[in-house]
């Protein structure tokens, strides 16, 4: 879902630049200075695309300063972001947003700024703490160094002491303040009457840190003459290296996130008191306002539905997969999908319940994901930890019959060798790093799916089934060609493009798209408006004449003998075709290159499309397919799917329309493009914002990788806890290797996991 | 031998003030951004110049 907002459709792209500058829109990403000579002067926080160095942030500081009106600008490098100072007399936000464009790079409201804050103050508190915990250590090994190398006697016992104490004074520091988060975590798992990683982990600084204490202050005692501040400190900031380094693979994850769901302002098409549709920001959306809901898209606000009948999907708000049949007077819920046929509604409540708070909502998630994951290891981790709990006390209590003064010693390496963070750093840690490196190549897998499940099915498909238009093609706006078949008497040529193009526009297809956006519609006011997956739009106009643009009855064509007329489009009235739409239909670009890769890789690729048959083989001859499949219908294709899953195929899936959602939902792994329906795109794992196909082959190759470092990082961490557990017992692991170990350990898990993010 | 007692409380302290210079430097956003300004000095038009270092 998150990706849904990023699609920023090419028709709605022109008003919805002008829409930046609308006071609602405004607030989002500006705030207002305190007015100094009666002068308004906003600061806007934009985030800019396509800096590729340090140095791109002057060229764009000049930018902007050139602009009229610009107090001040700047741009910072490393958060990819420009905070602007503007005089609201002299300019406006879009003017800002075009001189970056004009330089070379793309910009678009930053509402992610606070976010953003809180990022910068996490990685400062944790650099902080490493610092302290890191700096500190070495101080204390300096200190321990004389006597390590001493031999016996040649060190003054009152020099020796002082040294202790010294590590002492260096340790507590580490101790109280950049352990802090350790007992903190600890106590909380404990207070909830749970047992979490930390556990185990607070429980062997402590002790260390006492018992090393008791021998610093009272040398000969119950705790012997060994002190182990430098273990200790060591086993901290080591520790502590390792969050740092997972918390900047997760800040990672979050900035790709915040990059691909920055987005122009959402339109809305509200209906004038004239019949006139105009775009609006969702945000100016009114009680009472009746707007126009295009079929495979979300209801921006609560409200009724004032004309049309369709099919609702609500599975985002109730859960409830069924979709719900709604009516005239039916009441419609904000961020719900509208699936058969666009409608007419009167907005009733707007605001916090949108989509976008659903996806501001997402994001947040993804910002406090690791305590989830965490938490699901902790529920098998949990025997683990109490046996590791028992093992160290096992192992305290045969040392002490054994030799009393390495007790304490054996069971702290115990507790701390055993922790087991490299085996629960494994798979997270991985997945993590490959979401935000598959982001990062323009393919974003959506929240709510299992991404294992995702990577997995990308890793190991066999058959790649791809949808023609839309996807593999895209429809060439301007250039429409229009084929009449009317006896030419009735209506006139504008007439029926005209026609045409206000019934398109109820569409988010892309032959309508393209349609509609050739000319401007005229004023029919359509009523029943309904939209058949895979047969096109029918409604009636107001004299009750039955209009549909799509496909016609073969029949009815063979009977007009015009059958052999290839059109992507037929306009007709009454059934009796009028006049066909025909387009220029150009591959994508990177399309025969993408799917020859694809082939090479030993993927089967076919072609599922509802265009005719003669056009969908037209399309694999130029890509060199041999199973191309056209005129299908969605459930032919979704049959087509299950053929294929039923052989023990694994099966992949790409498309973009209504009527591909279904095979979407059904498919192993599914991917939607970027500017496909929404419907699509929330049935789908993932998403090719960029709709480049090749960002498939791109991501297989990195989902196998994910899967490889996956297996390694589990083979390491299960073989080291495996291989120290019994040294430790034996005694033959001192504190210091222990934390040195357990550390390397979740170092190696982690470097080897951010080798994907590169 | 004796300075031992003093230099090496001494260096304890010192080590004490070298963190807490480093976490005002940390906590002034000196270590934000590592790149940008070192690029700043190759762009002409650089903005204005630092008054104390002279005309």
């Amino acid at each position: 879902m998150a990706a849904s907002a990023q699609a920023i459709d090419r028709i709605a792209a022109a008003p919805a630049m002008a829409l930046l500058d609308d006071a609602a829109e405004l607030a989002r990403f500006t705030r207002w200075l305190p007015a100094r000579d009666g002068q308004r002067t906003g600061e806007s926080s934009l985030r800019i695309g396509g800096m590729h160095c340090a140095a791109c942030a002057g060229l764009i500081e000049a930018a902007l300063r050139r602009v009229d009106g610009v107090v001040d600008a700047r741009v910072s490098a490393a958060a990819q972001s420009a905070t602007v100072q503007w005089d609201a007399t002299r300019t406006r936000p879009s003017a800002l947003v075009r001189a970056i464009e004009q330089a070379g790079y793309s910009a678009l409201p930053d509402t992610a700024a606070g976010a953003r804050a809180l990022r910068l103050k996490e990685s400062r508190a944790a650099v902080w703490r490493l610092f302290v915990a890191a700096f500190c250590a070495m101080q204390v090994m300096m200190l321990a160094t004389p006597s390590y190398i001493s031999g016996p006697g040649e060190l003054a016992p009152d020099l020796k002491q002082l040294l202790d104490w010294g590590s002492w004074l260096l340790a507590l520091p580490v101790l109280l303040f950049a352990a802090a988060p350790f007992f903190t975590g600890a106590w909380r798992s404990v207070r909830v009457g749970r047992i979490g990683m930390d556990v185990p982990v607070a429980l062997g600084i402590g002790v260390a840190f006492l018992a090393s204490s008791g021998a610093a202050f009272a040398p000969g005692g119950l705790f012997g003459t060994e002190v182990y501040f430098d273990s200790l400190t060591m086993f901290v900031s080591f520790l502590l290296g390792g969050r740092y380094l997972e918390m900047r693979a997760r800040h990672r994850a979050a900035v790709a996130l915040e990059d691909s769901v920055g987005r122009l302002p959402e339109t809305a098409w509200r209906e004038c008191a004239d019949g006139s549709v105009e775009a609006v920001s969702v945000l100016r959306l009114q009680r009472g306002d009746t707007v126009r809901v295009a079929a495979g898209q979300a209801f921006a606000a609560d409200g009724v539905l004032l004309r049309g009948a369709t099919r609702v999907d609500e599975s985002l708000l109730s859960g409830e997969s069924v979709p719900v049949d709604k009516g005239v007077g039916a009441a419609l819920a904000a961020g719900s999908m509208n699936l058969d046929a666009p409608v007419v509604m009167r907005v009733e409540r707007v605001g916090a319940d949108t989509r976008f708070e659903a996806i501001v909502a997402l994001m947040r998630e993804a910002r406090t994901q690791r305590p989830a994951m965490l938490r699901s290891a902790d529920r098998w981790a949990a025997p683990f930890l109490w046996s590791v709990l028992l093992l160290a006390a096992g192992a305290a209590a045969v040392w002490s019959v054994i030799d009393p003064s390495r007790a304490v010693w054996v069971a702290v390496s115990v507790l701390i060798v055993t922790c087991p963070c490299a085996l629960s750093l494994a798979v997270p840690s991985a997945l993590l790093s490959a979401t935000a490196a598959m982001a990062r190549r323009g393919v974003l897998l959506r929240q709510a799916v299992d991404r294992l499940e995702a990577i997995d099915g990308l890793a190991r498909m066999d058959t790649l089934f791809i949808d023609k238009t839309g996807t593999l093609t895209q429809k060439e706006s301007g250039g429409v060609q229009m084929i009449r078949v009317d006896d030419g008497a009735h209506w006139s040529e504008a007439t029926l493009r005209g026609r045409a193009a206000s019934l398109a526009a109820w569409s988010t297809h892309p032959v309508a798209r393209a349609l509609a956006a050739d000319r401007a519609g005229d004023a029919t006011a359509w009523r029943d408006v309904r939209e058949l997956p895979g047969q096109g739009l029918e409604a009636r106009d107001p004299d009750g004449t039955r209009w549909q643009l799509g496909r016609c009855a073969a029949a009815t064509l063979d009977e007009r003998g015009i059958a052999s007329i290839a059109v992507d489009a037929w306009l007709s009235c009454d059934g009796q075709p009028l006049a066909g739409f025909r387009f220029a239909e150009s591959l994508r670009a990177d399309a025969a290159a993408a799917v020859a890769a694809l082939q090479r890789d030993g993927v089967r690729v076919a072609l599922l499309s509802g265009d005719t048959p003669a056009r969908v083989e037209r399309i694999g001859r130029l890509l060199g397919l041999t199973d191309c499949r056209g005129g299908l219908a969605p459930d032919a294709k979704l049959a087509a799917v299950r053929a294929a899953q039923a052989r023990g195929e694994r099966v992949a899936m790409i498309g973009d329309g209504i009527n591909d959602a279904p095979v979407l939902a059904q498919a192993d792994t599914s991917l939607a493009m970027g500017e496909g329906a929404q419907i699509a795109r929330a049935q789908a794992d993932g998403v090719l914002v960029s709709n480049a196909l090749h960002d498939v082959v791109r991501a297989r190759a990195l989902a196998r990788r994910s899967l490889r470092v996956m297996r390694q990082n589990l083979v390491w961490a299960a073989a080291y806890n495996a291989a120290c557990v019994p040294l430790a017992l034996l005694g033959w692991l001192p504190p210091w290797a222990a934390g040195l170990g357990m550390a390397t350990s979740s170092l190696v898990v982690v470097l080897n996991s951010l080798r994907l993010a590169r | 031998m004796d300075i031992l007692y003093l230099l090496i409380p001494l260096s304890t302290v010192l080590v004490l003030g070298i963190i807490g210079v480093f976490g005002w430097a940390l906590h002034g956003g000196q270590f934000d951004d590592l790149e940008q300004h070192g690029a700043q000095i190759l762009q002409a038009d650089a903005g204005s110049v630092d008054p104390c270092q002279g005309p």
